[in-house]
């Protein structure tokens, strides 16, 4: 099997200038195969198609922590409210601020093996699949990994 | 330099005159260990929550107690190294009284180079002077600590005044900060008691280190040996790796610049045009010396600076007492008091811009980081102001007491 046979295909997409308040309504309604379950990290196109980026709820959180609390070890030290306080700070962010903005992706050609090395060197949930045309054609998830294997070990059909 | 043959690489490494001062770089190296091993501990985030939670939440009185706190550690650790660990537990305390961090971040580069001035291992101008001049810790304790802490003071009456009306915060507010429990700080309170078990060790080997005719250097290097032993770390290379190797080698490449144009006689030039303009006066030598190196320190960066005058001032002694050599010149009492003015304008002199001292840059870095921007301007306002105040204070003091009083 290839990249492309167990890719999720992508529906929706979020734009660069798009705020992430917005962005975090249209993940909670985004779509996986055919229901509305709501993603925890889309791709980022321009208007042209082309991947620029990938925006995940690891990125926002990381916007949403304060640059300080990088530079020392101050967690125990938060309070109630902090959290969404912050939140409410980034809210009119864009997204091409906040998203991640150099991809690891893979080809729909791509055998499963390459896959799972990939995902499992950079410590990646999900990652985007290019087609042909250098534009991004799905989605692969840890999840489908899964399922490939339940199909090699277990023999069954997903 | 060295490949020219200005200056012959056994001069470079071996002689005291013109070459690298060991005594510096090991110092250095010696303290940068210690605090390797003690910033580990969660010491630094320990006393600036404790300092916030002593003013009990109040933010006048946690700016005025920081203040205090990061001048006592810059004046015992390195200046950098305090602002380093202590502004970002100052952006957290601002954040949770929902008060501007801009005030608290300029007054600790403030603390942390007046701070610095009291001591001898407290600003790396101090210990290149002292190891030039081969003064002891204590001199610098009975000369330039009074001074500080005269400063000091002036500097809390100064934000009480400034600040009293500006910065407010809610009874809630202060209840976050209350609510903090400061021992969540410490991340390995065993390795801390060996920490401060060294550093008190260290401390009280400066402070007798003229006596028992041990360098400065000796003493922080044996320090750093034993707290590795007894901290039982299995990967020394660890803290080792963490010291500021660009620092230290930046010390070693402006020895050896500076010993090359001391060789070809530059300093020596300049020296007999100074002693030309102050007509061989020493009081007014060290009042234009203080003045002079309080301004090229706020421009330019006071190490180098300090690295320069350090022969200069050796060189107008040896013109002025041309029979007096070894110790009895480098500390002859009417010499004393210049010392003393080029140690007092070129640490206080860093508070002058953004890019005076080390400590300023790596303050407003982080704060531009943190979304908080100090504009240069920002800064000159407070910057300058009490530059002026601490080094007409410090003037002051040395006319006083050396020209007035002689004690």
């Amino acid at each position: 099997m290839k990249a492309k046979d167990i890719m999720e295909p992508i529906k929706d997409t979020l734009r660069p200038q798009t705020t992430i308040k917005e962005a975090i309504k249209q993940m909670k309604l985004a779509r996986r195969g055919e229901q509305r379950v709501g993603v925890k990290g889309m791709v980022v196109l321009d208007s042209d198609g082309n991947l620029i980026g990938m925006l995940s709820i690891k990125d926002i959180l990381r916007a949403i922590i304060p640059e300080y609390m990088t530079m020392a070890e101050l967690g125990e030290f938060t309070w109630e409210g902090m959290l969404e306080k912050m939140a409410k700070r980034v809210e009119n962010m864009k997204v091409e601020e906040v998203m991640t903005k150099k991809v690891i992706t893979v080809n729909e050609n791509a055998p499963l093996m390459e896959v799972a090395d990939i995902i499992i060197k950079h410590n990646l949930q999900r990652v985007p699949v290019l087609g042909k045309d250098g534009k991004p054609v799905g989605i692969i998830y840890v999840r489908d990994l899964y399922w490939a294997l339940v199909k090699a070990l277990l023999g069954e059909e997903v | 330099m060295l490949i020219l043959k200005i200056l012959e690489q056994h001069e470079a490494f071996h002689v005291e005159e013109f070459g690298v001062d060991w005594n510096v770089i090991f110092l250095l190296i010696g303290m940068m260990t210690i605090i390797n091993v003690l910033k580990r501990t969660g010491f630094f985030e320990y006393v600036a929550i404790k300092s916030a939670k002593l003013g009990r939440g109040d933010p006048l009185k946690i700016l005025m107690i920081l203040f205090v706190v990061t001048a006592v550690l810059s004046a015992l650790l390195d200046n950098v190294t305090t602002v380093l660990l202590i502004v970002p537990v100052t952006f957290l305390i601002c954040e949770a009284l929902e008060v501007s961090p801009t005030p608290f971040l300029i007054m600790q580069i403030m603390a942390s180079n007046i701070g610095g001035t009291a001591t001898l291992i407290g600003d790396p101008p101090n210990i290149m002077i002292a190891s030039k001049a081969k003064l002891n810790f204590m001199d610098f304790i009975y000369n330039l600590t009074p001074v500080v802490i005269f400063i000091i003071f002036i500097m809390l009456i100064i934000m009480k005044l400034l600040f009293n009306k500006r910065l407010v915060t809610s009874e809630d507010n202060k209840k976050r900060i209350m609510r903090m429990n400061e021992r969540d700080a410490i991340k390995d309170p065993l390795l801390l008691k060996k920490s401060l078990f060294v550093l008190a060790v260290v401390l009280t080997g400066f402070v007798f280190h003229g006596m028992l005719k041990l360098e400065p250097a000796t003493i922080a290097l044996f320090g750093a040996g034993l707290l590795l032993l007894i901290s039982r770390t299995h990967n020394p290379h660890e803290y080792f790796a963490e010291i500021e190797w660009p620092t230290i080698f930046f010390f070693i490449g402006l020895f050896i610049i500076v010993g090359g144009v001391v060789k070809v006689g530059l300093v020596k030039w300049m020296s007999v045009k100074i002693l030309h303009l102050t007509e061989g006066n020493l009081f007014a030598t060290s009042m234009v010396l203080m003045w002079f190196s309080a301004i090229a320190s706020a421009i330019v960066d006071n190490i180098p600076y300090v690295a320069t005058m350090n022969p200069l001032v050796i060189d107008m002694a040896e013109q002025i007492w041309p029979h007096v050599t070894g110790k009895e010149l480098l500390q002859h009492p009417d010499l004393m008091p210049v010392w003393w003015s080029l140690a007092l304008g070129a640490c206080l002199g860093g508070n002058g811009s953004p890019i005076g001292a080390s400590a300023n840059v790596i303050v407003v870095g982080m704060s531009e980081r943190a979304g908080n921007r100090i504009s240069f301007f920002r800064f000159l306002l407070y910057g300058i102001p009490i530059t002026l105040l601490s080094i007409t204070v410090s003037m002051l003091y040395v006319w006083l007491r050396y020209y007035v009083i002689k004690f």
